[in-house]
């Protein structure tokens, strides 16, 4: 097996450009494919970090009734906080509607402790307003209503008893964040101006857990931990990659051609040479095995290279992050501006024996034929 | 003294399909050669001699009869016990010389000892003292495309006689070279086997070549037509 690691060596690097043309096709191959694993994966990971961030912190504490994809629970779905609930943010949930420009839009009117911390929302600004009714929304929210920072809108919901009540809120702040689910459609006042504006005073539908919360079992409270919340996310994200998988495959299929094909040609122009080898006493068995690893040192030689310019790309991009179209994040994509890549070791060794198995493999099929081949006639250069 | 033939070939024949039909390149052949002989097999194209070479080369087997090399029935051994026989005791020369393109000369005459497994030390002193016989010691380290004709087959000699083979197979040598290297060439090859009691089995049919047999087996489709022992005078003559 030595030897014929030393032969392929000597061979390849003896065949020059036809050797560096398929490197730099199978390090392209290699580089692409964990650059878009790592793009994926910085994105799922923002993805993730963002969510907690801005919306799941350590988990929820959901009333009894609430189902938080069932819009309808909304009416019942709430409930006195518990005495004893410490470390926990409450948020009460109501519907409303807004009248931007005389349109009438739908929002679910959220009310928050303006002095919490669980959540990156800025819900200090609702503490330091002036406003009878401050709110904040998101950027998406601001665009797609035309509403800017201390625009004033009609805001109309629904007391605990059903009636209808309005008033002016003021957008005191507006946010900027990944997260949809906090954004489209969403107002956040402070939960005592929530309280006040429906008489639910000391209500909350849900309540979101902070890092020192220790759960305990609450009557009419189910808790929702972190994990349980994320693995909706999780679900999209094993789907992406799955889809994703299929471009990889599609990219290593064509580098992976590209040695087979070279592969087939090098066993067809060099029939001396295999004559010649078998002449001298290699097997046929070995010269199999010598055409093989040619192949398979083509994944290695293309990693080597790959490393040259795709590590120092990878460390760039880590650091820099890669900008995002604006226009992905006006479609409701939860994009970041920038996605900054992970390259975790798992994904570089698993593409590096990914594809020098492959290359392997398509490397030893067309070299197969050899051991059918007739010396004679591969010496003479005539099997066709 | 042994007297057991180096090589024997009793009732030796070859068939090639072609179409529907066969070919015979070789009918019935009884031959054997000594230790140490330089012997020639000569005829026109297409007369057997290639074909013959090939099977006490191993690399063939007879289509019938028995070919015995080295004590070895060629048609009984497989594929890894006839790439042990090349490997050890069989030398190669071709017409095109085969070198190994993208080797150096140094590294053509090391491939075979590659094969044994021998030490670094062991295959450099051999291949050094391999390129001395055919003089190309100053050119260790050239591509064979760097090379004449001449210096080529002499590369040639040096891989197929490093090994220290009992049995060189030469096929048509000095097809491709000139006179003077052709000279050269088998002046060469007559010196090793005397040195070295290698049995030099030619197939040519160059005049040049002839000169320097000890025997001739004339060919003729695929036929011995005659086998002609060559005196010491005749070959002064």
């Amino acid at each position: 097996m030595k030897l014929a690691f030393q032969l392929a060596y000597k061979n390849l690097i003896g065949a020059g450009l036809r050797t560096w043309l398929n490197v730099a096709v199978l390090s392209f191959c290699f580089v692409i494919i964990i650059f878009f694993n790592g793009m994926m994966d910085g994105w799922n990971e923002q993805a993730k970090r963002d969510t907690i961030a801005w919306e799941y912190g350590n988990g929820h504490v959901l009333n009894d009734k609430y189902d938080p994809f069932d819009p309808f629970s909304l009416q019942d779905g709430h409930g006195q906080i518990p005495a004893d609930a410490a470390h926990l943010t409450p948020i009460l949930i109501q519907q409303g509607t807004i009248y931007p420009d005389g349109r009438m839009v739908s929002v679910a009117l959220k009310g928050i402790d303006a002095s919490q911390t669980s959540l990156e929302l800025p819900t200090q600004a609702l503490r330091e307003s002036d406003a009878e009714i401050p709110a904040i929304i998101g950027t998406r929210m601001a665009a797609s209503n035309k509403l800017e920072k201390g625009a004033e809108v009609l805001l109309r919901w629904r007391d605990k008893n059903g009636t209808f009540d309005a008033a002016n809120i003021t957008i005191v702040d507006i946010f900027e964040n990944n997260v949809g689910s906090t954004d489209n459609g969403q107002v956040w006042i402070s939960i005592e101006d929530l309280w006040k504006m429906t008489g639910m005073t000391g209500e909350a539908t849900l309540m979101v857990a902070g890092k020192e919360y220790v759960h305990k079992e609450l009557e009419g409270w189910h808790f929702e931990s972190q994990k349980a919340l994320l693995s909706d996310i999780d679900k999209i994200i094993s789907t992406k990659k799955a889809s994703s998988g299929v471009l990889y495959m599609l990219l290593l299929a064509i580098a992976l051609l590209a040695i087979f094909d070279t592969q087939v040609l090098s066993i067809f122009r060099r029939q001396k040479e295999i004559g010649t080898y078998v002449s001298l006493g290699m097997t046929r068995r070995q010269v199999v095995g010598l055409f093989t690893v040619e192949g398979a040192m083509y994944s290695i030689f293309a990693m080597v290279v790959g490393c040259i310019y795709g590590i120092p790309l990878f460390i760039y991009l880590a650091k820099t992050g890669i900008a995002m179209p604006q226009a992905s994040q006006d479609m409701g994509v939860a994009l970041a501006e920038k996605i900054f890549p992970v390259y975790g070791i798992q994904l570089v060794i698993g593409t590096i024996i990914l594809v020098v198995i492959a290359a392997t493999i398509v490397s030893f099929m067309p070299a197969r034929k050899i051991a059918k081949m007739d010396p004679v006639a591969a010496l003479k250069g005539k099997l066709q | 003294m042994d007297t057991q033939p180096i090589i024997s070939l009793s009732d030796v024949s070859k068939r090639f399909p072609v179409g529907d039909g066969e070919f015979t390149a070789l009918k019935n052949i009884n031959l054997s050669f000594q230790k140490a002989e330089f012997a020639g097999l000569v005829g026109p194209s297409g007369s057997g001699k290639t074909t013959l070479l090939n099977i006490i080369g191993s690399l063939d087997s007879p289509s019938e009869g028995k070919a015995v090399v080295m004590g070895k029935s060629i048609s009984a051994l497989s594929h890894r016990e006839s790439a042990l026989l090349r490997n050890h005791h069989i030398g190669f020369i071709f017409q095109i010389y085969n070198l190994l393109p993208v080797y150096t000369v140094f590294e053509n005459v090391e491939f075979a000892l590659l094969l044994q497994n021998r030490s670094a030390d062991e295959r450099k002193k051999a291949v050094m003292e391999a390129l001395d016989w055919v003089g190309l010691s100053s050119m260790a380290h050239k591509r064979p495309d760097k090379l004449s004709g001449g210096e080529g087959q002499r590369v040639a000699i040096a891989r197929a006689m490093v090994k220290r083979p009992a049995i060189l197979l030469a096929d048509e040598p000095t097809a491709n070279l000139d006179a003077e290297n052709a000279h050269i060439v088998l002046k060469m090859m007559k010196k090793l086997n005397k040195e070295l009691d290698t049995t030099f089995l030619f197939s040519t049919h160059d005049e040049k070549v002839m000169k320097y047999l000890d025997r001739i087996v004339h060919l003729r489709d695929g036929k011995v037509e005659e086998d002609e022992i060559i005196t010491t005078q005749q070959a002064a003559s």
